[in-house]
């Protein structure tokens, strides 16, 4: 199943035609919660159509500061009512000395951040009742490292034992700007652990710099990716189609949508071997 | 091992970067990319403040909003974990702070309440009270919207082009904000009677009788019936546009 990140953009033309048919939708809450009047009538109509999942922006799960329970009960009852199948966040942190940045900032790789992090990831779990995936975030500077990304991630998910929103176009401008393969970084990931998959494009802004913008379509390198992170996988995994800016018209949405699902279906034929 | 409080320390260090532009060492960064994080971090929340105020921000000069929006973000610690409420934040600081472009430009106070209050009534929760449509503007008891609020402004930023208020416009201006079912935010002026008949109704649902005579008794006075008229007037163009949605029941 393909879905598309639901936004206000295009929401009127989306509930009024059916140019644009994704599998599921997907929202942060905290661009929901306590809305009411012309957009909760939109998001209504929409929710009696798709399946919803969630991804939250403001948790700020890699902060310093302490979680936001307050907060996090909101997010649990917008869960419960909207029936959300999954909710994810960000292996980042917006908020910082007690005020919120509303942007995702890019946690040191440290043993000590680890435990920390893993440690709020297991308390978000207890109290939501549920596992929770999270997402590697794109970065533009390392921040005093002690560790590989790689293994920085995969010891947070080890300790937290959390699932994981493998997003795709977030790799491929990871391993461009800081200089890796991709496909390397992706094959030591644990597999079992992907719930999720994003996909996006971005914005080369220097020679040496990509920006995650989802403003621009997938490019070709990152659905080669998508590919290959499929065959990894071996199985279905919900993938969603983010565009945030630059919203082309919905038919073009749907292309991509319709690309998507034809290289996970064939990457997902089994191979076929010639028998003597 | 580092211990995690220098890693804290290193979070912090780059937040305060983003919000103050005051860089401080920190090991392993790309100083070149880093700045990225800054120019992100401020678009959004530039963004979010024009769209919020987009009177104040063609009203001041692009000088004077770079300048209270990055004191802003740099001095204030935003709370709220939904972007669309920090405008919010940044009226109240405004005027909690005394900024003086509240002094340059006189209506400005006015202008910010009136444009977070079209956003707030646009944004806000759904609210709903029991009422009928089966019912007459003149006996019956009117039934207030809910999704409302009451102002009083010192300058009419919502009659004239802000650019073309001046002091001479001081005044008292009161206005009701309200959400119609299409949720659309209307704007309707009042008189500060009908103002505190608004707040009657706002109390329990009162027949348009039930209003005057309540007001007269307040204030010891008596309407004409040309009042009375206007009275009545008022009321069936506020069914219309739904500033009155219904009638009770009794």
């Amino acid at each position: 199943m393909v879905g598309i990140g639901y936004r206000k953009d295009f929401a009127a033309d989306f509930a009024e035609s059916n140019t644009l048919h994704p599998a599921f939708i997907e929202v942060a809450p905290e661009n929901w919660i306590g809305v009411g009047g012309y957009w909760k009538k939109q998001f209504q109509k929409a929710l009696e159509k798709y399946p919803l999942f969630t991804h939250g922006l403001s948790l700020s799960i890699g902060s310093p500061d302490p979680l936001d329970f307050v907060f996090l009960k909101q997010v649990k009852k917008f869960l419960q009512q909207t029936n959300a199948v999954l909710y994810s966040e960000h292996l980042s942190y917006a908020k910082c000395d007690n005020a919120h940045l509303y942007d995702l900032l890019p946690i040191p790789f440290t043993e000590a951040a680890v435990h920390h992090v893993a440690e709020n990831i297991k308390q978000v779990q207890d109290f939501l009742e549920r596992k929770i995936a999270i997402e590697i975030v794109s970065y533009y500077t390392p921040v005093a490292p002690e560790l590989t990304e790689i293994d920085f991630i995969n010891a947070i998910l080890e300790e937290a034992n959390c699932d994981l929103l493998l997003d795709v176009n977030n790799v491929y401008v990871n391993s461009f700007n800081h200089q890796y393969d991709a496909k390397t970084f992706i094959a030591q990931l644990p597999m079992q652990r992907v719930k999720y998959i994003h996909m996006a494009g971005h914005e080369k802004v220097a020679d040496d710099l990509i920006i995650d913008t989802h403003g621009e379509a997938i490019i070709d390198p990152v659905y080669d990716l998508f590919a290959f992170t499929i065959q990894q996988l071996q199985r279905d995994v919900p993938v969603l189609l983010e565009r945030d800016f630059n919203i082309p018209e919905l038919h073009e949405l749907q292309y991509e949508l319709n690309k998507l699902n034809q290289i996970k279906q064939q990457a997902l034929q089994p191979a076929i071997y010639a028998t003597l | 091992m580092q211990p995690y409080n220098l890693t804290q320390s290193y979070q912090s260090q780059l937040a305060g970067y983003c919000r103050t532009g005051q860089w401080n060492h920190i090991p392993g960064v790309h100083t070149g990319h880093v700045q990225q994080y800054r120019r992100l971090v401020y678009n959004v929340i530039d963004d979010m403040l024009r769209n919020a105020f987009p009177v104040m921000s063609e009203l001041v000069t692009k000088q004077e909003w770079d300048e209270v929006v990055q004191f802003f973000f740099s001095s204030h610690s935003c709370h709220s974990p939904q972007v669309w409420y920090m405008p919010k934040e940044f009226y109240q600081f405004v005027l909690n702070s005394q900024h003086a472009l509240l002094q340059q430009y006189p209506c400005l106070a006015a202008l910010m309440q009136y444009e977070w209050m079209e956003v707030e009534l646009f944004m806000m929760e759904d609210r709903t009270v029991p009422h009928t449509t089966l019912g007459d503007v003149v006996f019956s008891k009117l039934v207030l919207n809910p999704e409302h609020t009451l102002m009083a402004l010192p300058y009419p930023v919502h009659q004239k082009k802000a650019t073309a208020i001046t002091k001479a416009d001081k005044g008292n201006y009161f206005i009701a904000g309200y959400r119609n079912t299409n949720g659309d935010v209307l704007f309707t002026d009042l008189s500060p009677a009908l103002v505190r008949m608004i707040e009657y109704l706002s109390v329990t649902p009162l027949s348009v009788k039930q209003l005057i005579e309540q007001l007269e008794s307040e204030f010891q006075l008596i309407l004409t019936e040309t009042d009375k008229q206007a009275v009545i007037q008022f009321f069936e163009t506020a069914y219309m546009q739904q500033l009155i949605i219904g009638f009770a029941d009794n």
